[in-house]
């Protein structure tokens, strides 16, 4: 039985490496956007906040026609600040755990499910296949540290994390943040994320062979 | 009733009454009884297209309205529609919340009864159950300071134009769009936007 938490999608950002103009929340995925495709996989979480900034109305107008019980959190300064300022923002008075994804990743239904059912904090890790990948180093089933330069996996984002541990730091990324609750568990899901117009075609791909 | 804040603070709601705490908007259901639709949504129209200043705007519809009956407006009130998960809560909780509206006292004293908050309004002087005039017109934005000073967390529920400078100093500003799109305004300074009573209510009882 899963335990209840708070669910927070980020999608205020500009994605200006994708060139496309838009924010990556409403990127299309074989006749969805990511969110919609993301939001499909959390009908049965209650506590579900989406933050927006850079084209707010569109993705809040995109989610709505999907589904209307979310609270959409703004982050006004996405140009300025960091992945981290919006999980923070959302995460205030949210539930004790919060499972954060980027409106940018995709993951594959079955291990959406298996992160949702999980009780104890944990990162999401994948295969590594980013430019700029964040990098985690693990031993056995714990990520023990992150860093740019040499890991097993790569981090795109999914995460269960305690509410509590996120704090205020809006120039750092979100794995800045947690670095301090490292060891974490750890768990493969199968995901990518969508930097660049290479990744979006490789997800496009990747999407037909998980035969969705 | 919930965790104690980490700042330590208590925590007051805020609601606006038209399009928030009522399903529907009062003044054009005001209008339509007295037969001054056009007149009414025309001003309306130019207000919330900022086309005339908010006060303006809100004493040009009052200048059309307070000719008839104070027990008229009431009466024709009496069966608006009411977020009803809305007003429950509120009723849960009745010290911890308030209604903030620039409506005037005389006009929405029967629609107030369904709520068991306190009420900060606009204000007319009534004479013989006509409008003699008005009084004060509401700064919702000075109703959320007056809070604050006193040590109060104030959240603030709102759509109007007219609810963004109170929705911008609040602690959290909440936009929200269960009856149509909150203003622009609204929407670019408040913390948060929701747009389903359930999921408002939801959210309000995290924040208790």
């Amino acid at each position: 039985m899963s335990i209840p938490k708070t669910v927070v999608i980020g999608c205020a950002g500009v994605g200006s490496r994708l060139g496309l103009g838009q924010t990556k929340a409403l990127i299309d995925i074989h006749g969805k956007p990511i969110i919609q495709r993301q939001l499909e996989m959390l009908q049965d979480i209650e506590d579900v906040r989406i933050v927006v900034g850079f084209q707010a109305s569109e993705v809040i107008k995109t989610v709505l026609a999907v589904r209307k019980n979310v609270t959409f959190v703004f982050n006004h300064d996405y140009f300025h600040s960091k992945t981290s300022a919006s999980v923070y923002l959302a995460s205030q008075n949210a539930n004790e755990h919060i499972f954060t994804l980027d409106g940018d990743v995709i993951i594959h239904p079955e291990d959406m499910e298996e992160c949702l059912q999980t009780a104890e904090p944990f990162v999401g890790v994948t295969s590594v296949s980013s430019e700029e990948a964040v990098l985690v180093e693990t031993d056995l089933d714990k990520a023990i540290g992150f860093s740019r330069e040499a890991g097993d996996y790569e981090w795109i984002g999914p995460a269960l994390l305690p509410r509590d541990s996120i704090h205020f730091s809006p120039n750092l990324h979100l794995y800045e943040v947690i670095e301090p609750s490292l060891p974490l568990k750890c768990k493969v899901v199968r995901s990518m994320d969508i930097d660049t117009m290479q990744d979006y075609n490789l997800a496009l791909q990747r999407f037909k062979e998980w035969g969705l | 009733m919930g965790e104690k804040l980490m700042c330590g603070k208590p925590r007051i709601f805020m609601f606006d009454l038209d399009g928030t705490v009522t399903a529907q908007e009062t003044l054009p259901i005001i209008a339509k009884h007295f037969n001054v639709l056009d007149e009414i949504n025309d001003l309306t129209r130019q207000t919330i297209e900022g086309r005339i200043p908010f006060v303006e705007g809100f004493i040009r519809r009052i200048n059309v309205l307070k000719r008839f009956s104070v027990a008229g407006v009431n009466h024709a009130l009496e069966n608006i529609k009411l977020h009803k998960m809305l007003v429950d809560f509120i009723n849960s909780y009745p010290s911890n919340c308030r209604i903030v509206t620039g409506n005037l006292d005389c006009w929405v004293a029967s629609l107030l009864a369904h709520v068991s908050c306190a009420a900060e309004t606009s204000k007319a002087v009534v004479h013989d159950d006509h409008l003699e005039s008005v009084s004060s017109i509401i700064n919702k934005a000075d109703v959320v300071l007056k809070y604050q000073e006193v040590g109060y967390q104030v959240v603030f529920v709102g759509e109007g134009n007219n609810d963004a400078e109170a929705i911008r100093v609040a602690d959290i500003g909440i936009a929200f769009g269960a009856v149509h799109w909150p203003s622009a305004s609204v929407m670019q300074v408040a913390s948060h936007a929701i747009f389903d009573e359930g999921e408002l209510c939801r959210f309000l009882r995290q924040l208790l």
